[in-house]
């Protein structure tokens, strides 16, 4: 198989790892994220957000762990060394083919959902004249851009746009404090394991993304911590939907929540900056905003490119020609659902189909690779020279 | 020598791009709107199915500062407009069929209806407003007694455009913690929660006069009743921990003579006990400044202050049980916020119950503990 590009001196540094994961996560999902994490559980809505981020975290750690079991290699490189021998090389190719290709198709659809989405709320909320598919289409050729480039431009792309993304969000969570009722967090145990379930269900669509490490932990440096990274890029995540998720909370009350289309960007809406004259902030934190959406989307689509490239075995022209081309199904892909609700019909059976699925591959691919053990190295190695 | 004929190709193509690519399909100007600062709602006098909507409307190039002429006579400023309809909003779009730009509602910062309309209940109305992202969230709405048109066509003279003066008096009411700070964001989640029910400002208008009576006070979304400034301000103090206005107190044994308090920090203390017997007990610190008293009491010189006190403390307890008294038995509304109390922090009890129901029967106490701080120049 060939190896297409191989990082050595501009490889990914543990800071980078962070920022992708953390970009990744923060998109399309974060504005309406106060009531979907509030429906099943409540007023303990926020105990949704830190479950799921505690489980999307024990599954990229498990992810990283098995990065470095093979470095520089991506799930599409070590499928077949996984779950084939060094006799029958091919037996590992035939088993990790339909797989792997399961794992790209569910970042294209995740790419789609999430572009559609974001077209949804640009169009109801703030360019309402605009036709859906001019801002879909401005979304996927930032996308496009972005798959004319090597891995290294993904991570200094992330890196830069990071504080972007994350400032603004927990600006408007702190400053929201102000109007909230702090009576309305309360109580906060009223609920079954049950409920729980149901409620970190309802949040895996905010926390999916991070499956794009898959990839991008290929990349990574020779002694960039990748646990770390996914430990400190998760808990990041976590910390931002937290405490957007109990501003809304504290600030609607769960009953208002539930009637609320977008409740983030609401929130901006009853929110006044105290010692700034602008008002009405929420066009500039949509502005904010379509950035935290263009990392999501951008991330994605690249992983999914990348992953297909070296499924294919094709290098940097193919990336780049391809990548023009898959956006003409990924358009059609994202203009199938008729409007929002079924768009989140979608998103939920995505989502919990997602969760489940990429919850157990890195179990999966975890278990057989260290009870091949030490065989497996040897091949690994075979392979290397 | 390709790439040198990629690169040109690729510049080729962002300067077309550039070139044909730029505009917006939502440009449009400033001029090509028309601002509403405020919108009236009121059902139409024989035909009470149909709504009359009144707009008012700012003339921009007869704004003082604007144009070359500056001023005019005030009254000049803005344009009143009256339509009709089925819905709010088919009423609006009424409205648009008569002007010559977009109406625009980014802008709206006072919502008013009239005491009929919200007594038939809110949600109907809103619905509208709640779908529409230029509406804000934190304009004021209020309660007009009479005609909400009144307060639109209301020309106080102090200020070019009537509506700013409107907005300014409750904002710096709400500032100074005279009137209670209500916008339509609160008025929405207190519609929709389910352990508190909702109010609006009271104002009452005339042709050239706007005056806050109060609060009106809602269950679900119709409005119930209305309470007076007095028993607004405790209703803040009570609620908000807001200061509420100056406490005006006759002096017992004498007639036609008062005292005058400001209280300038409220603190509330709720506990409510459950076991053997259900009682809510407020207890509500007014610290404040002795302002005004009209004649030389006859007390001794040393209680004077705790006299004082007292006569103070009897009467907020009086206002208080009055204000309990009618939101109990009379309006069966919990504006105070305890059903959000009660369902926060004693979770078994507000399970078991509908708070709706138990509400008015529920008992509430309330005790106040004023504390004179200064008396001003003069010695007490």
């Amino acid at each position: 198989m060939n190896k297409g590009f191989r990082p050595s001196g501009n490889a990914y540094s543990t800071w980078q790892l962070t920022t992708i994961i953390t970009s990744t996560l923060i998109g399309v999902g974060v504005l309406t994220l106060p009531r979907s994490a509030s429906i099943a559980l409540g007023e303990a809505g926020w105990i949704s957000t830190i479950a799921g981020g505690l489980i999307s975290m024990g599954s990229c750690w498990l992810m990283a762990r098995l990065s470095r079991l093979f470095p520089g290699r991506s799930l599409v490189e070590y499928s077949p060394l996984v779950l084939g021998s060094s006799s029958l090389k091919w037996l590992g190719k035939v088993i990790s083919f339909p797989l792997v290709l399961c794992y790209l198709a569910y970042l294209y659809i995740i790419a789609a959902f999430a572009s559609r989405l974001f077209g949804e709320v640009v169009v109801t909320a703030v360019l309402m004249e605009t036709p859906l598919e001019a801002t879909i289409i401005a979304m996927f050729l930032l996308a496009a851009v972005l798959c004319q480039h090597d891995p290294q431009v993904v991570a200094r792309i992330n890196e830069l746009l990071f504080p972007l993304i994350i400032l603004p969000l927990l600006l408007l969570a702190v400053a929201s404090f102000q109007k909230a009722e702090w009576n309305n967090l309360l109580p906060i145990f009223t609920f079954s394991w049950k409920d729980l379930f149901n409620g970190v269900m309802e949040t895996t669509f905010s926390f999916e993304g991070y499956e794009v490490m898959f990839i991008f932990f290929a990349f990574a440096q020779g002694g960039a911590g990748k646990g770390t990274a996914s430990v400190a890029g998760l808990g990041i995540a976590m910390l931002v939907y937290t405490l957007i998720v109990i501003a809304g909370i504290a600030v609607f009350d769960i009953d208002e929540l539930q009637l609320l289309m977008w409740p983030t960007l609401e929130l901006v809406k009853t929110t006044q900056v105290p010692g700034l004259i602008l008002e009405r902030l929420e066009s500039a934190f949509l502005a904010v905003w379509v950035v935290a959406v263009f990392t999501t989307i951008g991330n994605v689509y690249y992983a999914f490119i990348y992953g297909l490239r070296q499924l294919l075995g094709k290098g940097i022209v193919f990336q780049r020609i391809s990548s023009v081309l898959l956006l003409i199904p990924l358009f059609w892909l994202a203009l199938q659902p008729q409007n929002l609700l079924e768009l989140s019909r979608f998103n939920s059976i995505i989502g919990y189909a997602g969760a489940v699925f990429f919850g157990f591959y890195p179990i999966f691919y975890l278990f057989l690779s260290l009870l091949r053990g030490r065989k497996l190295h040897r091949q690994a190695g075979e392979q290397d020279d | 020598m390709t790439r040198g004929w990629c690169k040109k190709a690729v510049l080729l193509f962002m300067i077309v791009c550039l070139a044909m690519m730029t505009g917006c399909w939502d440009r449009r100007e400033l001029e090509e709107r028309t601002f509403v600062l405020a919108v009236g709602i009121d059902r139409l006098e024989g035909k009470k199915e149909m709504y009359k909507i009144t707009a008012q409307i700012p003339i921009p190039i007869k704004i003082a500062g604007s144009g070359g002429q500056g001023g005019g006579s005030s009254g000049d400023a803005v344009r009143v407009m009256t339509t009709t309809g089925r819905t709010v909003l088919d009423a609006m779009n009424n409205l648009q069929k008569r002007l010559n730009q977009r109406v625009f509602l980014g802008h709206t910062r006072i919502l008013a209806i009239s005491e009929e309309v919200a007594r038939r209940g809110t949600k109907p109305l809103f619905d509208a407003y709640r779908r529409d992202p230029t509406m804000r969230r934190l304009l004021w709405p209020v309660v007009v007694k009479g005609e909400a048109q009144t307060l639109l066509m209301t020309n106080p003279k102090l200020a070019q455009i009537p509506v700013v003066y409107i907005m300014d008096l409750i904002e710096s009411g709400a500032k100074s913690g005279s009137i209670p700070d209500q916008t339509l964001g609160d008025f929405y989640i207190q519609t929709s929660s389910k352990g508190i029910q909702p109010f609006m400002n009271y104002v009452e208008a005339s042709r050239v006069d706007v005056s806050w009576k109060g609060i009106a006070v809602f269950r679900e979304d119709r409005m119930v009743g209305a309470l007076d400034d007095k028993l607004s301000w405790v209703l803040m103090q009570l609620r908000d921990n807001q200061r509420g206005g100056d406490i005006v107190v006759p002096l017992p044994g004498k007639k036609g003579e008062y005292l005058t308090f400001r209280p300038h920090f409220a603190e509330t203390q709720i506990e409510v006990k459950h076991n053997g017997g259900h009682m809510a007990h407020y207890t509500c610190v007014l610290q404040g400044d002795l302002i005004e008293i009209t004649t030389e009491p006859d007390f001794m010189e040393k209680q004077n202050v705790e006299a004082y006190q007292k006569i103070i403390r009897q009467e907020m307890e009086k206002r208080a049980q009055k204000l309990i008294g009618k939101l109990q038995k009379e309006y069966r509304s919990d504006i105070l916020k305890l059903g959000l109390w009660e369902k926060a922090n004693h979770w078994d009890y507000w399970r078991k119950h509908d708070w709706q129901q138990v509400f008015s029967d529920f008992p509430i106490r309330v005790t106040y503990d004023i504390r004179i701080r200064r008396f001003g120049m003069e010695v007490p």
